[in-house]
Parts: C-alpha cells; structure tokens; sequence
C-alpha cells in the first residue's frame, strides 16, 4: 500500500502536463514547496496572461524560488505572445531545477515557437542523455520528440541524418501503432528533396491512409512531376487543391507547422502545369 | 535595569532595520502588470493618433485566442512574397538573432502600437543594426489590410506579433 502511494506521490511529480499534487510535497516533508504548491494553485480560474494569475505565481515563488511548476506557468504567456526574451529566461529556471522534467518542453517550444534548431535539438538530447525511458511526445501531442528533433536537423540543413531520426523513430511508433499525424508526410518530404523519389510516393501513400492532407498530395504531385507521370501529377494538384479547401491541411493553433503549404503554391502549380502544355482541363 | 532597556532598544532597532530591508527588497521585486501580459498601451509620442481599438483595451485578444492559428489577409504566402520583394538584406553580415514586431489589429482590419523586441540566437536582448529594424517596421506597417476576426459575430481586436530570424544579415524565417 505504501509502495502504491509513492507510486502515485512519484508519477504526480513526473508530468508539466497537469497540476502538480501539492500533498506529495508535504508527504515528503518539504514544507516551503507545499506552501508554494498551495498558493500557485490559487491561479485557478484566471487566465494564464493576467496580472491576477501572474501575481499569485510571484508570491509562490517568494514563498519558494526553487519552485519550478510556478515559472513554468508563469512562462506560459509570455512564449505564446512571443516574448522569447522573459520566457526564456522563466524557462531556463525550471530546467535548472528539474531538467528531466522540462528539458523536452523546452526544446519542443524552442521548435514550435522559435524555430531554434540548434537549440531544440540540444535539450532533446540532453534529456535522452539523461533518462533511460521513452522520452515522449511534444506538448501538443502532434510528434514523438524524435521526430521534433529530426525535423530540426532538417531545419539546420543536416537533411540525412534528419531521414535516419525520422525513419527509425516512424517504425517504433508503427510498432506501437501511435504514428504522428503528420509524420510519414514529413518523411515524405526529406525523400522528395533528397531525390529518392520512390521511397517518397511509398511513404504519401502511408499518409493517405492515415491522415489525409492537401499537402501530401501537393508533395506527392511534385514527386509525381519528377517521376514523369503527367497524369499521377496532375490528378494530384486537383486532389491537393480540393482537401485544401475542405480544410484538409496542416495547422497549429500558434504557428505554421514545417512543410505547410497554401493555396496559392497549389494554384501556381497548376498554372505552370497548364502553361507546360501538360495539363488537360478536367 | 536601565541596560536592559538600552539592550531591548537595540534590538527593537535591529530587527526593524532587518524588517524594512526586507520590505524594501520585496517592492523591488513586486512586479507591476498591466491587465495581460504583452499588452500594449497607446503613446501618444510614438503612436499614430487616428489608430482606435474597436471595443476597448480591456476587450483586446490574442490572435489564437480565435482557434483558428495566425491568420492573415490572403494566406501568409503574401505576407512571405511581401517581405522577400520588400526587404533589402543588410551589408552587415554580423547580424543575427530574432526580432519580434507585436502590434494590435482593430475591428476593421487595421493595425498599430507597433512594438519591437530583439535579442541574439541565445535570447539575450541586443539592439540590430538599426537599417534592419526599420525596413522590417516599415513593411509591417506597410501591409494594409489584416483579417478581421470575429467572436460569436461581433469584430474583435487583438494582439498579433511577427518573429523574424535574421542569420548573418539575411531575413531566414517568419513565424508565426
């Protein structure tokens, strides 16, 4: 029965997802952190940028300042209104006191938000150096850190050793049957650039079957162009254009995800097609 | 009797010095904000005067407030054919690091309380070659129209922000 409390005492402190559990640091007898831990819980019902919310994670960490949780909330709003300066130097505090626990945060961010490469791959690789489990998913759920990661290469021009991230992190994610909604999409892209085309039309078509998007059949048209098969390509563009507008497409609620495209790109496509002499009116 | 006196002055003495160091250093740290963080008062110095919130600075958003991601008038392929056709890549190959404009869109679309916020790759805040900031200011302030959003029918106002990454002079990336 103890054992099943620590159990449950231990996997409250493992998470940035949710709330901490103020009574497991009074279980453990740090009094400041529960007293800290109480306050920050006071935020509740205010919203994340204003004073009032701000302000009672002020007191908490002058209750504690080793209180990772409260600058961690506090960091919230100031990365999502883009202010990289304050948030990083919040978020730099709470992987100072808990690097296993926010390292892949703050990377992941450093991604999303910034598109910091070099330094999202750092964190993510500090924190596989660090733990000897699955270091997870990014806090949106949208990737496996690994592929984040992977994609960061790409972002720094490594595109190779971006293919090898990817790759082996899509098959132990086939193994569990969790593959991200965009991952082989992103694959797809880095085989496309790196001119191995067939391997690129082997992997948009494991996209359409589990996520279809108008930019997979866009980057499936332009690998189609390459391979010489004008009607695959065409045939493509108008699929691309037709998800495009049903809103089949890739989106993040606070930024551009990699490899987005927009309508205009389909249409311009289609244009050259056109004055290529390739293409038919449907 | 009377040094006991004298010794409960003394320290009466020492811990109201101690007391108000503490006070003192606590207002030091007690920092003021305004409603929400990032929000943007008008200033009148810098501000252009005819620019007006639709509903009130304390009603004003932030763009993903609206669920819907960054939206912009006409996709942000415009905004990135805009920036391309418009910015001049500074000599000075020395420049890198990030720069944010944050500014307000209105009800009807239109923008101002322009802000600017810079710092190096390591997010420590420097000041860019001043060629780079304004071209980027002036091109922001050069886009006209801004997508009007909507909460249940009624236009909003909110906060909107571009980050440039600026490698070695060269406009890179715009988030968001």
């Amino acid at each position: 029965m103890k054992n099943l409390i620590l159990i449950i005492l231990l996997f409250s402190f493992s998470s940035v997802f949710a709330q901490p559990n103020c009574e497991a640091y009074k279980y453990y007898g740090d009094t400041l952190k529960y007293e800290a831990c109480k306050k920050a819980m006071e935020t509740k019902g205010n919203y994340q940028f204003s004073r009032e919310y701000q302000t009672i994670l002020d007191e908490s960490l002058t209750i504690d300042p080793t209180f990772d949780y409260a600058y961690w909330a506090k960091s919230i709003a100031y990365l999502k209104s883009g202010d990289f300066v304050t948030w990083k130097k919040l978020i730099d505090k709470t992987v100072e006191y808990k690097p296993k626990e926010h390292l892949g945060y703050r990377g992941w961010c450093r991604y999303q938000f910034f598109r910091d490469y070099k330094g999202a791959i750092e964190d993510i690789e500090k924190l596989d150096s660090l733990v000897d489990y699955d270091i997870g998913q990014s806090q949106n759920g949208t990737y496996h850190l690994n592929i984040a990661k992977g994609l960061c290469y790409k972002g720094i021009g490594e595109k190779e050793k971006a293919i090898k991230i990817i790759e082996t992190q899509i098959k132990l994610n086939e193994e569990e049957d969790f593959v991200g909604t965009y991952d082989y999409l992103h694959l797809g892209v880095l085989y496309l650039e790196m001119e191995r085309f067939e391997k690129a039309i082997e992997v948009f078509k494991k996209q359409s079957k589990t996520n279809e998007l108008a930019e997979n059949q866009y980057y499936s048209a332009l690998t189609f162009l390459k391979l010489d098969k004008s009607t695959e390509y065409k045939s493509c563009l108008e699929k691309a254009k037709e998800l495009y507008i049903e809103g089949r497409k890739m989106s993040d609620p606070y930024s551009n995800p990699m490899d987005k495209i927009y309508l205009e790109n389909i249409e311009n496509e289609i244009k050259t097609a056109y004055n290529n002499g390739s293409y038919e009116k449907p | 009797m009377p040094k006991m006196k004298k010794t409960l002055i003394a320290i009466s003495f020492l811990f109201s010095i101690i007391s108000s160091c503490q006070s003192e250093k606590k207002v030091e740290e007690k920092q003021e904000y305004l409603r929400w963080v990032g929000d943007i008062e008008q200033n009148d110095q810098i501000d252009k005067l005819d620019f007006k919130v639709c509903n009130g600075d304390d009603k004003i958003l932030q763009y993903f407030n609206l669920g819907e991601g960054p939206l912009y008038s006409g996709e942000k392929s415009t905004i990135l054919k805009t920036f391309k056709s418009k910015y001049k890549p500074s000599v000075d190959n020395s420049q890198n690091g990030l720069i944010r404009i944050r500014f307000i869109i209105n009800c009807e679309g239109k923008a101002g309380r322009f802000r600017v916020l810079q710092s190096d790759y390591d997010y420590q805040e420097i000041e860019f070659d001043k060629r780079i900031v304004s071209q980027l200011v002036d091109i922001t302030k050069g886009i006209e129209n801004w997508e009007i959003c909507y909460r249940s029918d009624i236009p909003v106002d909110y906060y909107m922000y571009f980050i440039f990454k600026i490698t070695d002079g060269q406009l890179t990336e715009i988030l968001p």
